[in-house]
């Protein structure tokens, strides 16, 4: 069996909102994905989706508990090294698309290109051709304001390519879309798994989103849920 | 190795041109902000210029002062101003001829140095330069100033002993002010002169001289000055009565007359040059002078009289390092206010960026150059309102008294450059604040 590219173990966090009211987003929570996996992490809303997409795209450190990704003891990272290590091997796609507004969708494609070590041809050549791949070959030169729901989200789903990263995080990335939408997104994103063998895990409350992925991580209360 | 072809040039351009545009699109987005910032800066900027230009004007004008003064060690009549021959005290021809006997003195030289025209006070004019100088000059004298042998002449040339005594040499302001060319007559307290030549600019103290002979500079000297005149009428009438009817007067009238005829104009110099012979050192002749005549002449050294300049120029270049000093201040200021508040509303921004790969660096590099960008726009400003005010303010002055200010281009690309700077620096510390938010927190921020 092969060994799991993200393996995250009793991983707690917690957050101090204030002196008496500290909030367990994380407790004790394990969860292991396999290379190549199309996976849902579920739960009602406040029982730590979101806080554990974040540790396992090195946003966030736990307050306990181990994590490796592809054999590497990321925990062990440092500051600078962990945003290289998340720049090349991670990409992130949002519930609110999180463009940046005041770049054109083929600019905020190309600065995570920038920002991933790409020369200056090689990531302006790269982002015209996902942009094109994923349907929006004619609006590279709009800005997000001037985009569907839908198209925003295609365009920060080609920013999360552009550094072929081999872990594809989405959170709520159809959070904000109708359904027909939503369908094209995870559609999209079923393609691209299929297609570059790239492991996605989605954080979704949607549970028609949930169907469409072969591994289901139920959280409830910061614990897992089996 | 790294090789780049053209067409990776043109993208590396293109990227250039890319981060520029997104920090020009950001400054867009609050556009009033950033225009109050650039203002603020360009103020600062402005002042900047057109102080320093002042303060280059002003330097040269004194470098060029002091260039002549150490050249020469220089004679002043006690009780006098330094310089200018106030107060009438002159420095007596005996007292010359026995200075340059002093071991080390080359030669001496009398001279007369007085406004070209009586100030009127009722028609004052505001002159922002110095004002139009008679310079008497000894043309028989062997006397060189060391650092100013020759002036370099814009055309004709410079006066000289075989001249007809009529015969000027003007300064390059002068000849501007009045339209005078070679070969025109011009009149001067009356009288009428010829001008051999015209002083190339110097931009210090001989555009505005008038070179002419001493003999003539001085009689023009005690035709202003009532006291001086009526002692060079007593001495001529005292020398017009004979040695027979002299010796009838009584004794206190005859001891009067032959007090009023000791009186020479040779003992009329506002001042006198001494150069010193090769191989001795200024200060030590100086000295040697000071020790034997302290009582009838001020002495001041090369050394000391190049301290003295420097000194001067201090103070006033104090005056433009302050106003620099507030327009740091007062820009730098607006700049981080700008910035900080910039940063607050782009929070979210910089968590994308974070999150998409961007490291601390890169955020407080970005922010950092958007403040230089600032910085220079203010500067740019700042330096063509200033350079503007600067070329009108020495036209409008120019008939009068020459140029005010110089507009150096060396200063302006420094002046731009340190706009820039003032730009990156006031950026660092909101840059820094950029760079250490945390993800999720930045994230989280509507």
């Amino acid at each position: 069996m092969t060994n799991p590219i993200i393996s995250a173990q009793h991983l707690k966090k917690e957050y101090r909102m204030s002196k008496d009211n500290i909030v367990h987003a994380l407790n004790d929570v394990s969860v292991n994905i396999y290379p190549g996996d199309f996976s849902a992490i579920i739960g009602p809303s406040g029982c730590g989706k979101s806080t554990l997409m974040h540790i396992l795209g090195l946003l966030d450190k736990p307050d306990a508990g181990n994590l490796t990704i592809e054999d590497k003891d990321v925990m062990k990272l440092s500051e600078s090294e962990a945003v290289k290590f998340r720049a090349n091997r991670i990409g992130f796609i949002f519930q609110g698309f999180n463009l940046l507004p005041s770049l054109t969708a083929l600019e905020n494609v190309i600065l995570a290109g920038k920002y991933g070590g790409l020369s200056s041809s090689q990531r302006r050549i790269k982002a015209k051709q996902l942009l094109e791949m994923i349907g929006l070959g004619d609006r590279i030169n709009h800005k997000p304001n001037e985009l569907s729901g839908g198209q925003q989200q295609r365009v920060s789903i080609a920013r999360a390519l552009i550094n072929n990263p081999t872990i594809i995080l989405a959170d709520e990335p159809t959070g904000e879309l109708d359904s027909n939408t939503s369908m094209e997104i995870i559609d999209l994103l079923k393609k691209l798994n299929r297609d570059n063998q790239q492991t996605f895990v989605l954080v979704t409350h949607n549970l028609e989103v949930a169907d469409q992925c072969r591994t289901i991580i139920k959280l409830k209360d910061g614990h897992n849920d089996n | 190795m790294v090789s780049y072809n053209i067409l990776e040039y043109l993208v590396i351009i293109k990227s250039i041109h890319s981060m520029f545009n997104e920090i020009f699109r950001n400054m867009w987005r609050k556009k009033l902000r950033s225009m109050l910032t650039i203002f603020g800066i360009s103020i600062g900027i402005l002042a900047f210029t057109v102080m320093g230009s002042l303060a280059l004007r002003f330097n040269k004008m004194i470098q060029g002062g002091k260039k002549y003064v150490t050249g020469q060690i220089t004679l002043a009549p006690k009780g006098t101003n330094f310089g200018m021959g106030g107060a009438g005290g002159t420095l007596p021809v005996d007292t010359l001829n026995k200075i340059s006997k002093v071991d080390g003195v080359e030669a001496v030289a009398a001279g007369i140095e007085m406004p070209m025209e009586e100030p009127n006070l009722d028609q004052a004019t505001v002159s922002m330069g110095p004002a139009p100088t008679i310079e008497g000059m000894d043309l028989s004298s062997k006397f060189k100033n060391r650092n100013w042998e020759t002036l370099a002449m814009k055309e004709g040339r410079m006066i000289e002993a075989s001249d007809p005594v009529n015969s000027v040499t003007i300064g390059y302001t002068i000849s501007t002010d009045k339209g005078l060319k070679t070969g025109d007559a011009m009149k001067i307290r009356g009288q009428d002169f010829k001008v051999l030549g015209i002083v190339d600019k110097t931009m210090t103290g001989p555009d505005t001289y008038i070179f002419m002979p001493l003999s003539v500079a001085r009689d023009l000297y005690i035709e202003s000055n009532p006291f001086l005149k009526s002692l060079k009428e007593q001495a001529a009438n005292a020398q017009e009565i004979s040695d027979s009817a002299l010796a009838k007067l009584p004794a206190e009238t005859r001891a009067q007359i032959e007090q009023a005829r000791t009186f020479k104009v040779e003992d009329i110099s506002t001042g006198a040059a001494v150069s010193w012979k090769d191989g001795y050192d200024s200060d030590q002749v100086a000295q040697r002078i000071k020790d034997q005549f302290k009582d009838e002449v001020i002495v001041m050294s090369p050394k000391a009289l190049g301290e003295m300049i420097d000194k001067a120029s201090a103070v006033f270049n104090s005056v433009i390092l302050g106003s620099a000093i507030l327009a740091l201040i007062v820009g730098g200021f607006s700049i981080i206010n700008t910035m900080v508040m910039s940063i607050t509303e782009r929070t979210k921004e910089i968590g994308i960026k974070k999150a998409i790969g961007a490291s601390s660096r890169s955020i407080a590099r970005e922010y950092t150059i958007e403040a230089g960008i600032i910085g220079l726009i203010g500067g740019l400003i700042g330096i063509g309102l200033g350079s503007l005010m600067i070329v009108i303010i020495n036209n409008a002055v120019a008939n009068k008294s020459g140029a005010i200010f110089e507009l150096s281009p060396v200063f302006l690309a420094i002046v731009l450059a340190f706009s820039f700077g003032l730009g990156m620096t006031a950026g660092l510390l909101p840059a820094w604040r950029a760079s250490k938010l945390r993800v999720v927190e930045a994230l989280r921020q509507l």
